[in-house]
Order: structure tokens, then sequence, then C-alpha cells
């Protein structure tokens, strides 16, 4: 069991130094090793990553590490995922997100931090990038049958999309089979009730404190 | 000095890049910059005075935008510059010009590190959202001050008759035209009819029709403009840019670095300002705007942007003759004694660094017009009075105010403050008993501190 606290502390390690080629090398160990993937998951990247994402929130560390740190969890997880798979686990247990940037607006930053984050916190990340228009959102959404549509916009005047993404859901009467949250510097909480979205987030943090609370 | 349509071309067959990947490459290069520049943070300085310091930001700064250019979002290229280049646009910047018109046209000017000329105050409603019944009176209060030299950003027309507008549509044209008539009708009501409109109207190309040398904003109007974070522009801002320069408008261009992401800490975000001002006078900017951003607070007088305000400011000042100012958005809202605070505390880091003054503004505005003439008034004094200290005291009273508010500097713990209305009566345009009693208070406060106020 020793040798399986040491391979386990060995992929905490490889997230914290964001370091792609040792996560993926600490996962094959941990397989080797026998440890059980969701366990290797688990108590291997996801409570490291969490840590990471706390320490953003602190600003303890910045946004390229966070990202780095991300990439690192991305690339060991998809060594544990065949057999994840096998298990029946799946490696997106969190929720499948598909988020992105309205159109009009070209602001990236806040919505680069939310994918990370969320990747972080074992989401399925579909990022459609900036100036994405509301339409796309929704097909996308479809074809991977994501069950969140995160909406970023950072002007007052673009938040405006945001509403239109819930009259078109509504028009197409899939607006149930989704849970809409929305972001920005310009979205308030009363936003968020007067267009009807599901969630909101003042930041990432409060973002995943959100979609881990939802019961939709 | 490179034209505009050099820049445009460059946009349009530069290099092509990822735009996430260019910001982690930019995140590797402020991270070696500072090391071979050994630029380091003091967590204890909010007004730096280590004048070798600044000149190795600006050394840093210069050496990234060599490197990274400008990123051209749309067209997905990146617009790079040769060193030529580059030293050409600095030496052909101009360290002055004049805005607006008749009586009332500024003198906008650059200010040296610890210069006693005041401040050029760029003072309004900053584009909070201001609501169309309001908008004239506001403006009005505003151009009634008169240590406002340039009437700035008049507001953001949400609304208009109660629909929200969409960018690129026929309402939000309609929209720039009111926002360009009503801001002339208001600078005319306050008996300053040629005072100049730094004018940024609905945030789309649709903004253009606001222009109008009878009604409208004028040629003699600066415009403004945003790079997006880190370094990049868009389609919209460079047909702006081709526009307002072709109608001979003053370009006023904002950089707002974020401090917590790709540059890192302050250290590399400070490094990212001065690319970004370089960047802004390659676009051929008149005025190079800071706002010293924190990703975290979403404001500018937390602890680390009062240090990067100063330190870019200074390394600008002292290395370049461009015009500089300074962004100052709070957490504290106006109407209350925290807004006082903070935006005194970026006022002193910012004026004695060489830098002109801008807003100020609630971060996050509670609603429509919270904003207020007589705080733009009082934050005005302050920058006029931070010009008879050196920076170390500077850097004394800004701490002590930083103590003050640094436990209320998350936007959810600030004081919630008022709207215009609350603060104001609008049929005088007078501030009301405790709106003046505020300012008192404030300014007393300010003065038992130190700040040498008139």
């Amino acid at each position: 069991m020793a040798e399986h606290e040491e391979i386990l502390e060995r992929m905490r390690a490889s997230i914290v130094a964001a370091d792609e080629t040792e996560a993926m090398a600490a996962a094959e160990a941990a397989l080797a090793a026998g440890i059980e993937p969701l366990t290797a998951l688990e108590e291997g990247f996801a409570g490291a990553i969490r840590a990471q994402g706390e320490a953003f929130s602190n600003l303890d560390i910045f946004l390229p590490e966070l990202v780095l740190s991300a990439k690192a969890m991305q690339a060991g997880v998809s060594v544990l995922e065949p057999a994840l798979k096998a298990k029946g686990i799946d490696a997106a247990r969190s929720g499948v997100v598909v988020i992105g940037t309205v159109e009009g607006d070209l602001h990236d930053i806040g919505k680069n931090i939310v994918v990370a984050m969320l990747r972080s916190a074992g989401y399925e990340v579909h990022d459609l990038g900036t100036d994405v228009p509301i339409p796309n959102f929704i097909s996308v959404a479809e074809q991977t049958k994501a069950d969140i549509i995160g909406l970023s916009a950072l002007l007052s005047t673009t938040m405006l999309r945001q509403k239109d993404l819930i009259e078109l859901l509504n028009l197409k009467k899939i607006r149930e089979d989704f849970f809409v949250i929305v972001g920005g510097a310009p979205v308030t909480e009363a936003w968020m009730n007067e267009i009807g979205a599901d969630g909101y987030g003042l930041d990432a943090h409060m973002a995943i404190e959100v979609l881990d609370s939802r019961t939709k | 000095m490179l034209s505009f349509l050099e820049i445009a071309k460059r946009s349009e067959t530069g290099p092509m890049a990822i735009a996430d990947e260019l910001g982690m490459k930019i995140a590797g290069i402020v991270t070696g910059l500072a090391k071979k520049y050994d630029i380091a943070y003091d967590p204890e300085v909010r007004v730096n005075t280590d004048d070798d310091l600044a000149d190795r930001v600006w050394q840093a700064g210069r050496d990234l935008i060599l490197e990274i250019g400008l990123y051209s979002i749309n067209s997905r290229r990146q617009i790079l510059f040769s060193e030529r280049e580059v030293d050409e646009g600095l030496a052909a910047v101009r360290p002055e010009f004049t805005a607006g018109e008749g009586l009332d046209t500024a003198l906008v000017y650059r200010r040296d590190v610890e210069d006693n000329r005041p401040p050029v105050i760029f003072g309004g409603p900053f584009n909070a959202d201001v609501h169309q019944d309001m908008f004239v009176r506001l403006n009005e209060a505003f151009a009634g001050e008169p240590l406002i030299d340039l009437l700035l950003l008049p507001g953001y027309l949400k609304e208009l008759d109660g629909i929200m507008i969409r960018p690129n549509s026929g309402l939000s044209t309609r929209a720039a035209m009111f926002y360009g008539r009503w801001a002339r009708e208001a600078i005319s009501r306050a008996g300053r009819p040629g005072l100049p409109i730094v004018g940024h109207a609905v945030m789309a190309l649709n903004e253009v029709s606001s222009a109008n040398e009878e009604w409208g904003l004028r040629s003699c109007d600066p415009r403004a403009f945003a790079l997006i974070s880190e370094l990049q522009v868009d389609d919209v801002t460079l047909t702006r840019l081709a526009h307002y320069q072709a109608i001979g408008a003053p370009i006023y261009t904002s950089a707002t670095p974020l401090i917590g992401g790709y540059g890192g800490g302050p250290v590399g975000t400070a490094i990212i300002g001065v690319a970004g001002h370089i960047g802004s006078v390659m676009l051929g900017s008149h005025v190079m705007h800071l706002g010293p951003q924190h990703i975290k607070y979403k404001q500018q007088t937390n602890a680390m942007s009062l240090w990067l305000g100063s330190v870019v400011k200074q390394a600008a000042a002292r290395n370049s003759k461009m015009i500089n100012t300074t962004s100052v958005t709070t957490s504290g809202r106006p109407g209350s004694m925290q807004y006082i605070y903070e935006f005194s505390a970026l006022v002193l880091s910012v004026v004695p660094s060489g830098s002109n003054l801008t807003g100020p503004r609630p971060a996050e505005p509670l609603g429509w017009n919270n904003v207020s003439p007589l705080m733009c008034r009082l934050f005005a004094e302050v920058g006029h009075a931070a010009t008879k200290i050196d920076r170390k005291e500077a850097n004394r009273i800004a701490d002590t105010l930083h103590e003050k508010y640094k436990d209320k500097i998350e936007l959810k713990d600030a004081p919630k403050g008022l709207p215009f209305e609350k603060m104001y009566d609008v049929n005088t345009l007078q501030p009301n008993d405790e709106h003046w009693a505020l300012y008192e208070k404030g300014k007393s406060e300010l003065k038992e501190l130190g700040v040498p106020l008139e």
C-alpha cells in the first residue's frame, strides 16, 4: 500500500508541477500497480487539481499555472480513461459543458479560466471560443449530448445574447434539456433571473460551485 | 512611422497564431524577461520610488512588443513590428495636443515623474450604465465641474425606450446618434459648448454614426479604444481607428493588463502594460491609458494595482514622450467614504508617477447612474494636490488609505453607494446636503492624512 500511496503522490505532484509527461507516466504506473482507476482519478489527480483551482482563486498561482495544470490533468486522465470506461465509469462524471463567449464579444480570458477550472473539476468541456453565434451553442450541445451550456459576455451590450439563447431553447422546446449558466463582468443574479437562466457565476470558483450543486 | 494602412495590411498578412497559445507564450516570455531584467514586486510598496526598476520594466515591455506585436483576433494574425519601427513610432509621439474647440479647448499633455503641472482630468460617467432619461442632466452636471478638462465617456446607453440594444442593430445606430447628440446638448447646457468629449458609443461599429460636426461627436473630440487583454485588437477596433484617424480625431487607447492572467503576478503584468502602451503608440494613439486591473478583485485599487500603476506610468514617463493616463475603478461606490479612500490612493500612486487621470468609477456600478460629478471634483482636487508631494510621501499616504479599505475590497463586501438621483437634486443639479457632507468629510480626512488639498 505504501507503493500505491507513493504513486498517488507522484500523480498529485505531476499536476502541481504541470508536467504532462509525468502525469501520463504516473497514471500508467498507477494502473500497472493495480490501483483502481477511480481511486487513481479521485485521489491522484482530482484532489490536486482542485487544490490548484483553490490556489488560483486565492491568487497563490496565476492563470498560466492553472492552464498548464489542467492540461497535465487532461493528459493523465487520457491514460486512465480506457480503464475507467471498462469499469463503466465516465471520466466526465461531473457533466458535459458547451461553453463560449457570445457573438459580438471577443473577450476570452474569463471564459478560459472557467474552462480550465471546469476541466479541473471533472467536466468534459467543449470550448467554442469567442464571438460564437447562439445557434452554434445549441447545435454543439445537441451533438455532444451536453447537459450544460455556459455563456460568457464581458460587455453589457453583448449580454443580451444570453437572453437570446434562452428564448431560442424555449422556441425549440428543449429548454429543459440544458442547465444554462451565464457569466461575465456585467452579469448579475438579477440578470440571471430576468432572462430565466439556471445559474450565474460571479467568477470561475462560483461557477463551479453552482454547477456542482445543480439538481437539473 | 508606420501608417494605419500598413497596420491594417499586417493584420491580414502577419503570421497566424492561436489566441490561447499566444497567451501562454506571453506568459513564458514575461517570466523570462522578469528574470533577465531582475524585476521584483515588493508587496509593501504602493508607489514605486526606484527609477532603475521603472527603466527595467520599460526595457522588458519593449522586448515583449518586439517579440509578440499585437494580435488581430478576427484574422488570427500577429501584427509584428521591427525594432526600427518601434523606435521611429516612439520618436514620433506627440507630447501634447489640443482637443475640443473655442474657449473650452483642452491642452492634453505628457507629464514627467514628480511633475508639478496639474494632471489633465478626463472625468465623466466613464461609460457606467446611464439611463436615457438622465443622460443629458448627468453629463451636464459633470461638464459643469470646472476641473474636468475633457468629458469622459458619457455613458452606456444599454437600453433605448426600454428595449435592450443589440450590437450592430438599427437600434444601436440610433442609440449612437443619441449618444453624440445628447453629449453635445449636455456640454452646451453646462455653458461649455467646446468642451472635448472622449467618446466610445455602443461598443459596435454603428458607433461611427455618433460622429457629426453639427450635432454629434466632432473631429476635435478624442475617440476611445480598448486593447483586448492581452495585446489584442479586433476588427471593430481597427475599423473605428481607420474612420477616426481619417477625420483627424485624437485617439485615446486603453491597455488593461490583467494581474493574475497571462502576465502572472504584478511584475509580468507590468511588462505587458508597457508593451500595451507601445503597441498603442504603433496604432497611432495620442493618449495611453492604463487600467491596472486585477483578475480576482475586478478593480484597480488593490495593493498590486497601486504598485503596477505607479511602475508602468513611471516606465512610460521616463522613457518616452507619450501622454499617460490611468483609469481609476474602485470597489466602493459613490456615496461612500470607501470610494474616496480608494480613488485617492490610486491618484496618489499615479500622479507623482507621471500620469494624468481618468475616472473615477465603481468597478461594479449598481444599476443606472451610479456615478457622482462631485466625487469627480474631489478626485481632480486630490490629483492637483498630488503634484505637490514626492513619490515617497505619496507612498506613505496611499498605504494609509489602503489600510482603510483593504478588508472590504471584494465587490460583494464593498459599500453599495447611491445613484446620481439620490446624491443630487436633479432639478438644480446641485449635490444634496448628505453628499456635500460626505465630500467635506472626505476632504477633511485626506488633509489630516497629509494630502495638500486647497
